[in-house]
């Protein structure tokens, strides 16, 4: 395993005494090689709980491990096997872009030539190899992103953190970068990230855990995440004119929610799964239907859905 | 301690300074120029009387304007936690493969370096301008003191700016800190003609310890015994203040 961590806890102490439970009993192990992705609200604890697996926080109690390396007795060797991109923008702003990349890796033990040679290509596959000479202060939000994440692609650390590492970044971009982290896991490389953007874990991750209030609420991939929410469908429905009272159609069906935008029907709806296409039958009929989709439910259902069961606010 | 990372930090902070070569210029003078002109403007003006015939200010502030460019990098460099928490790269380099030790070690080598520079140049071209004799076989002691000086009043420092989060309050403490090393001690004058309470404080004063070390290797005033003394205690002060900077940076 990459990661282990068993019965993590985490609690901060405000003032008056009030104690908050970042992490809250947490469990859970990465396979080596995986795309791992921590999903939770606001203030679940899944930057808390990357700040101690990086070694940027203890933890109250609990055991957690990197590669081995227990992340409070042997903290160094952690941080020799990993790469981490952290929330906040992290650059140094006084260097120029190359600059920023070669004395990362120097960090990493890595100098000469060679890394010259892929400080220049990594700056070419962030498009960054334009700005080389340019002191990270003079680029945008979005330029001084790209920087930091740049850098992870300088060393080759067995394990990369990622906290929100999408912020910031174009669309266009992110696309790259995500083909990116899949080609350093299919190489052998661990990636963990935590993401609020359900899409950009949809696409990326194999293996999922789902936390609120510090503790575990969901855990595996995709597939088994979508069995959890039982029975959950989205229709799409396309006609060349929006059928007139739909409502009367869609009443014996309890959607739990509908939307009719220009000439389209989108209901989500729970229930048997030859119920949906009676529903969808009967719909063809109020007109010229021009396109159907039926989709299971999404991350973003998975998520809200247990997220409230577990008694978060989103 | 692992050279490289030690190295690593030493690349950084210097690629950093290495930005602003004014800031160095100014670093490396301006001890040099304080003896030049408060230095001589205060024995011009006002004269030299004290126990230590035949010194005149120049010769007796020489030690002092040295250990007073020591507290100077040492305070400015660790203003410098402030500006990496503002850029953010604070926290990523703590998840750097080195420890909070060689971390806080190797932002001080270069600062150490730039801080000899300064102490051999200013010692040199005292005598040269100014006149003052310096011994020269004491050159040794001379370096020794300044790079523990240096890394002292760092560490110490260090401890305040990883504590404390706004950078507001951080000024007002080094005003103070100011305020009571430098002037509570015998960096500006002799403490010998001062007040019994005067001359208490100044005694537990670390930078009485520092410049005191600094005078005996640079013009040889001072009893060896004493100054031993002095120089075990300003050791342990720094020992100390490094460990409660290491604890500091634990905490973060």
């Amino acid at each position: 395993m990459a990661i282990e961590v068993d019965r993590l806890v985490k609690v901060y102490r405000r003032r008056a005494n009030e104690e908050v439970r970042a992490v809250d009993d947490l469990s859970f192990a990465v396979r080596r090689g995986s795309i791992f992705g921590m999903l939770g609200p606001n203030g679940a604890g899944k930057t808390t709980t990357l700040r101690i697996l990086t070694t940027l926080a203890r933890p109250t109690s609990g055991h957690a491990s990197v590669l081995g390396h227990d992340v409070v007795a042997n903290s160094l060797d952690v941080r020799k096997h990993i790469g981490v991109v952290i929330q906040e923008q992290a650059a140094e702003l006084l260097l120029t872009v190359r600059d920023n990349l070669l004395t990362f890796a120097r960090f990493h033990g890595q100098a000469g030539s060679a890394v010259h040679r892929r400080a220049d290509e990594v700056m070419e596959r962030f498009g960054i190899a334009g700005l080389s000479e340019t002191k990270v202060q003079d680029l945008s939000g979005g330029g001084r992103r790209r920087v930091q994440v740049a850098k992870m692609f300088m060393v080759d650390v067995p394990v990369i953190f990622l906290d929100e590492f999408s912020s910031g970044m174009d669309p266009i971009l992110k696309r790259a970068v995500i083909e990116m982290l899949r080609d350093q896991a299919a190489g052998g490389r661990t990636i963990v990230l935590t993401t609020q953007i359900l899409t950009e874990a949809e696409e990326l991750c194999d293996d999922i855990l789902i936390i609120n209030k510090g503790r575990a609420i969901a855990r595996g991939d995709l597939h088994h995440l979508k069995t959890l929410v039982d029975r959950l469908y989205e229709v799409t429905l396309s006609f060349d004119h929006a059928p007139e009272n739909i409502e009367t159609d869609l009443a014996g069906f309890h959607p739990e929610e509908v939307t009719v935008s220009h000439n389209t029907v989108r209901l989500k709806l729970r229930d048997e799964e030859t119920r949906v296409l009676e529903l969808v039958s009967l719909l063809a009929r109020r007109g010229r239907l021009l396109r159907i989709e039926i989709n299971g439910a999404s991350l973003e259902d998975i998520f809200v859905e247990l997220t409230q069961k577990s008694g978060g606010q989103l | 301690m692992s050279a490289r990372a030690l190295e690593a930090v030493l690349f950084r902070e210097a690629k950093i300074r290495a930005t602003n070569l004014t800031f160095i210029f100014w670093d490396v003078l301006y001890p040099l120029g304080y003896l030049l002109v408060f230095g001589l403007g205060m024995d011009a003006s006002l004269g030299f009387t004290s126990e230590l015939t035949g010194l005149d200010y120049n010769a007796f502030f020489l030690a002092g304007v040295l250990g007073m460019a020591s507290f100077g990098i040492a305070s400015n460099t660790s203003w410098s936690f402030f500006l990496d928490r503002d850029n953010g790269i604070f926290y990523e380099m703590l998840t750097y493969p080195l420890s909070r030790s060689q971390y806080l070690v190797g932002k001080v080598l270069f600062n150490v370096g730039i801080a000899l520079v300064q102490a051999l140049l200013t010692t040199v071209l005292s005598g040269v301008l100014l006149g003052v004799h310096v011994l020269p076989h004491r050159v040794p002691l001379l370096i020794g003191a300044t790079i523990v000086g240096t890394s002292g009043w760092f560490f110490f420092y260090a401890i305040f700016a990883l504590r404390i989060r706004r950078n507001d309050t951080f000024n007002a403490v080094t005003s103070v800190f100011y305020f009571l090393f430098l002037f509570a001690s015998s960096m500006f004058y002799p403490l010998e003609p001062l007040p019994r309470l005067f001359r208490v404080v100044a005694s537990i004063n670390p930078i009485t310890w520092h410049v005191d070390v600094l005078r005996y290797a640079t013009i040889g005033v001072g009893t060896p015994t004493t100054i031993a003394i002095e120089g075990a205690a300003f050791v342990v002060f720094t020992l100390v203040a490094f460990w409660l900077a290491v604890q500091a940076l634990e905490r973060e």
